[in-house]
Formats: C-alpha cells, sequence, structure tokens
C-alpha cells in the first residue's frame, strides 16, 4: 500500500515529528508509514486523513500486490 | 469508570518500573557480592536460586515495561520479538542435546527451566531494541 502523506505534510508546512505529535505516535512510526515499510491501522489510516482533511483513499492507495 | 479494553493495545507496565528492574539487579548484585566477601553467608545453591529469580523477575519487569513512545508499530515490534524469542527457545531446547552431544559427547541436557526462559527474554531484548532502531 502506498501513501502520500509526506506531499500532504510538505503542502501542510508540517515535520515528521510536529505530524508525528498530532497523530499520538512516535516520529518514527511516521517515517515508517511514508517509506511504506510499515501499513497503518485503520483507526490511525482515519487519524492521519482526518488531520488532512481528505478521505483514506486520497492519502493511501492499494498497489498490485496488495 | 470501567476502563474500555482495546484489542489494539496491551497492558504494559508505567515506566517507572524501568527502575524497579533495575532496582532488583541491583540488590541481586549486592547479595553476591556480600556472599563473595563473607559478609553474607548463604548456602550456593540457595544463591543460584536467587539470583536466577531475581535475574527473570527483573528482565520481566523490563520487558513488560512501556517504552518512552508506546504506539502501534511499537506494539507490532513488541509482539514480533516475543514470537521470534519463543521460537528461538523451542528451537534450542530442540538443538541443545545435539550441540552437546558434539561438544562434550553426551546427549543429555543439564539446562534449567529458568536459564532457558533468561536465555528467551534476553533474545527479546535484542530483537526488540534491534527492531527499534531500524524502524
Amino acid at each position: 500500500m502506498k501513501n502520500n502523506i509526506k506531499i500532504h505534510r510538505a503542502i501542510n508546512d508540517l515535520t515528521q515529528e510536529q505530524l508525528a505529535e498530532i497523530i499520538g505516535v512516535s516520529r518514527q512510526t511516521i517515517n515508517s508509514i511514508e517509506k511504506n515499510r510499515y501499513v497503518p491501522s485503520t483507526i490511525l489510516a482515519l487519524k492521519i486523513a482526518k488531520y488532512f482533511k481528505k478521505y483514506v483513499n486520497e492519502i493511501f492507495e492499494l498497489e498490485e500486490c496488495d | 469508570m470501567k476502563e474500555k479494553y482495546k484489542q489494539s493495545e496491551l497492558r504494559l507496565l508505567p515506566r517507572y518500573f524501568n527502575k524497579i528492574g533495575i532496582g532488583i539487579f541491583l540488590i541481586i548484585g549486592l547479595i553476591i557480592a556480600l556472599t563473595l566477601v563473607d559478609i553474607l553467608k548463604i548456602d550456593p545453591d540457595i544463591l543460584l536460586t536467587i539470583t536466577k529469580s531475581g535475574i527473570l523477575v527483573g528482565l520481566l519487569i523490563l520487558a513488560m515495561t512501556k517504552i518512552k513512545t508506546e504506539d502501534e508499530l511499537t506494539l507490532r515490534i513488541r509482539l514480533k520479538s516475543l514470537g521470534f524469542a519463543f521460537i528461538f527457545g523451542v528451537g534450542y531446547t530442540i538443538i541443545e542435546p545435539f550441540i552437546n552431544l558434539l561438544f562434550q559427547n553426551s546427549f543429555i541436557t543439564k539446562r534449567s527451566v529458568s536459564e532457558l526462559l533468561i536465555t528467551m527474554l534476553l533474545v527479546y531484548f535484542v530483537i526488540f531494541h534491534s527492531m527499534l532502531k531500524k524502524r
């Protein structure tokens, strides 16, 4: 599953640390999600989407291999 | 109000339990040191039992204590490490007699349960902290 959190972070002028604090996770977790090393839970995906005022599928997208 | 149980959470000990875990190690170290300098007179078998139990309790407390930032990724890492440690323990128990046969010419295993659990907890710590660094 790929995502465009990095782009939305840049649009909102947010660092990983700031987003992590808002969502309530560690900076490393945001980094892992951005690099597609970790697929977040539904709750975390919804929190991220809610913060960016987007639908979840506007931020997260399924890949062929999923 | 009764706290609602969440399936995605582990009930871990608060951060200050780290100090309690380390404190247990210090007490064990102190008991060993006092016994070595003959201030305390404890039977060697009892001392060994106390040491093993103390290390086991200390390690278990440290393993069950929250880290600075606990989230779903750390929970996943924690469970993966526990799984690996468990498989390591089972695998080692199966392989150990063959290692003994190879090096000591004996097929009998003398490792106690507490020694195995200590090894498993140490493996858990190594895996958990290395995975935390790589996350």
